[in-house]
């Protein structure tokens, strides 16, 4: 009687869950067509970055490319963070002059055919050689396997033609991640602007345009799968704000944060406001769904982020490792160095302009305006593709009404704010850990170097706040110039992007 | 929705236009350098640091100073081109520079101007800056406020050139289709075809009635 029942429960949870794989088509066809069509013009645009951008000429990417290569190919994570990579990569870096075109514009990528040919040459006889991986990964080593598991797909793929081959393959899966981006950016818009369709198309177009996000998402670096990851847990927190947070959606959080942690070491920043999301909400959905459903969703979240990272432990500490491996020492540099009140100082100075009795951090440049904006303006290569100075101040115009616009936006409506203010507040939260985490990295390298850390990329992981801003802008336009503004700032991101990317052309190509 | 296509047609066609004429503009090329290769970080100095490098050559036409400095937020940085001690020209660039070289623009000269001392000085204290070269003896080396460096700063002078972007346009693309996995020059018409498609498909949303 027993084994009868319990194979009747077993067979109806099989049932609920081909029922739920059953609607998942619909659920999929109850997204709005603009949504795809967002994502889709966000991952043409990384692709036409992933085109434009020369081999190895965005941050760190070699030592991306050396992670995945070592990952690929012994199945193990890179042991050491030394700047020593496997033959094929090292001789494509001699024979593209990478190393020569870095950081001065002056010096632009391969231009005849001879060098083409010794590159492809060089290329294929490495390949029919034993290659040797290292175990090393330059800067990436200490940073979470996830993205490069994941780019050890088309690493393989693309074994059989080279270098170049797996590294077009591969930048391709990161131009995927902007769209997945792009895409949540749009369902976060709908979530939190319910009430304007066009504000969630502008804003999703104006994200999928923008040319630091195509830039990072057109290039080999885990910051392009941390955005869309980011992205995605703003909407599922944007969701649970709106209606309630059922134990799936709490869930769902959970393995969203947990893919954060296996992505990059940057989004420890956004945990605090994470965590005090879920508690808000679990709270709050305690007055709906009881106290018992509520925690328990909280519970189950939180033992489903902090996964990965007990996994992660457990692992090292039985190979006799330290537990949290190289991203411990990491981990350990940036909490002991220097003096607290310093670097809080500097953190401020790093987003704020400067209180009186502080030291002065920066003596000849205004971050917010000399690192940050004009980052954001135009910052490609390994930061050495910008504008002329003129440009920034150009886009000041174009920057300063968005900006006119949305509060406009937030001031008629700062009676809907008030109500909605423990949402802003977990947004805010989420915003303040990510900046203070990439400060307090920066502050690592100060005063030897300024501004070691601060660009703008790292910023991402918060671009539905900034769709958010835009989709407010459009709004803020009011009825009667709401749809004019929106085309407006959609051309200014299409052409922002077109630009953006004539520079890149002049600087590696011209 | 008349009011979003005609911003979004009034919004293209300014954009087509403002790239054709930039476009039209002819890019800074190289005129001369003093052949000293950026190989070597000879020093660095504070904010607030100077240096001079005598025996320099200018060009007729310089109308930019490429100095090989390094740093994460440069200062401003001040040019000063003497003849003697006459000022030949002189240019100011702005803080926040990042990378190892900073072009300064500098008032154009209308001829060339051998055995001229460039000197340059920084403005603000945000980090070191790291002077760039080859270690030269002392008498050809550069001198900064604290003495004579290491050796010579490696240095290039540019002037705007005579060609446009439009003609430059054919060897851009070729160039653009080497050092990649599918070499060719039909490279520049996928990235042409990409965009096209991406914009075709941006505009049609934005004049849709939203659903």
């Amino acid at each position: 009687m027993r084994v009868v029942q319990q194979r009747r429960e077993r067979d109806v949870s099989w049932d609920r869950v081909i029922l739920k794989l059953r609607s998942v088509p619909s659920r999929l066809r109850s997204v709005p067509m603009a949504t795809w069509l967002c994502a889709l013009v966000a991952c043409l645009s990384a692709t036409s970055w992933s085109l434009i951008t020369p081999a190895f000429q965005v941050p760190d990417e070699q030592a991306h490319f050396a992670y995945v290569e070592q990952l690929a190919r012994t199945g193990h994570l890179p042991s050491s963070s030394i700047e020593e990579y496997a033959s094929d990569e090292v001789l494509a870096l001699e024979d593209l002059e990478v190393g020569r075109v870095s950081l001065q514009p002056q010096h632009h990528t391969i231009a005849s055919r001879s060098e083409q040919r010794k590159l492809q040459h060089d290329l294929a006889n490495v390949v029919a050689t034993s290659l040797s991986s290292s175990g090393a990964a330059g800067v990436a080593a200490s940073q979470p396997p996830l993205y490069y598991a994941l780019e050890a797909i088309p690493y393989d793929l693309g074994a059989g033609g080279g270098v170049l081959d797996q590294l077009a393959l591969m930048r391709l899966v990161s131009a995927l991640m902007a769209g997945v981006t792009s895409l949540f950016v749009f369902l976060f818009l709908r979530e939190t602007l319910p009430a304007t369709p066009r504000a969630w198309t502008i804003g999703g177009l104006g994200v999928a345009f923008m040319p630091a996000l195509g830039f990072i998402s057109g290039a080999v670096n885990p910051e392009s799968m941390l955005c869309a990851v980011s992205a995605a847990i703003f909407y599922c927190f944007a969701r649970a704000f709106r209606r309630v947070l059922t134990p799936r959606l709490a869930i769902m959080i959970g393995a969203l944060t947990a893919v954060g942690f296996l992505t990059k070491l940057n989004f420890l920043g956004l945990v605090p406001g994470i965590v005090l999301g879920l508690v808000l909400l679990a709270k709050r959905a305690s007055q709906t769904l009881g106290s018992r459903t509520a925690f328990r969703a909280l519970a189950s979240a939180l033992v489903i982020a902090a996964g990965p990272v007990y996994v992660y432990m457990f692992i090292n500490l039985l190979s006799h490792h330290r537990a949290l491996g190289l991203a411990g020492s990491v981990l350990a540099v940036l909490v002991s160095h220097h003096s607290i009140f310093g670097e809080l100082s500097y953190i401020w100075q790093l987003y704020l302009p400067r209180l009186p009795g502080m030291h002065i951090d920066f003596a000849d440049i205004s971050p917010i305006r000399d690192l940050w904006f004009k980052g954001l303006v135009g910052e490609y290569g390994f930061q050495d593709t910008v504008f002329p100075r003129w440009v920034d101040s150009v886009a000041l115009i174009p920057a300063v009404g968005i900006v006119a616009l949305s509060a406009r936006e937030v001031c008629v409506h700062r009676s809907a704010l008030r109500r909605r203010v423990v949402e802003f507040g977990v947004y805010f939260t989420m915003a303040v850990g990510l900046m203070t985490l990439i400060g307090a990295t920066s502050y690592l390298s100060f005063p030897s170097e300024a501004a070691g850390f601060p660009e703008p990329r790292y910023l991402l992981p918060l671009i539905s706040l900034f769709g958010a801003v835009l989709a407010l802008a459009t709004r803020g336009a009011g009825r009667r110039w709401g749809t004019a503004a929106g085309a407006l700032i959609v051309v200014l991101f299409v052409a922002h992007d077109l630009v953006s990317q004539l520079q890149a052309i002049a600087r590696y190509y011209g | 929705m008349r009011d979003a296509r005609v911003a979004l047609a009034g919004g293209l066609a300014l954009t087509a236009i403002a790239v054709a004429i930039v476009l039209s503009h002819s890019p800074q090329i190289l005129v001369g350098t003093n052949a000293i290769e950026p190989s070597t970080r000879l020093t660095s100095v504070p904010g607030g640091g100077s240096a001079c490098q005598a025996d320099e050559t200018l060009p007729a036409g310089t109308s930019a100073i490429r100095l090989s400095l390094g740093a994460s937020a440069g200062p401003r940085v001040a040019v000063t081109v003497l003849s003697g001690k006459t000022v030949i020209t002189h240019g100011e660039g702005a803080p926040g520079w990042i990378g190892y070289v900073v072009t300064i623009p500098v008032k154009p000269l209308d001829h060339a101007v051998h055995h001229a001392t460039v000197c340059f000085a920084f403005t603000g204290a945000n980090e070191r800056v790291s002077f760039l070269g080859v270690p030269t003896p002392t008498r050809s080396a550069a001198t900064s406020g604290a003495g004579v460096l290491p050796g010579r700063i490696a240095i290039e002078y540019t002037r705007p050139g005579s060609s446009s972007w439009w003609s430059l346009a054919l060897s851009v693309a070729r160039r653009m289709g080497l050092g990649r996995a599918w070499a060719g020059t039909w490279i520049v018409l996928l990235v042409a075809t990409l965009m096209a498609t991406s914009i075709a498909l941006a505009s049609w949303l934005t004049i849709r009635e939203p659903q």
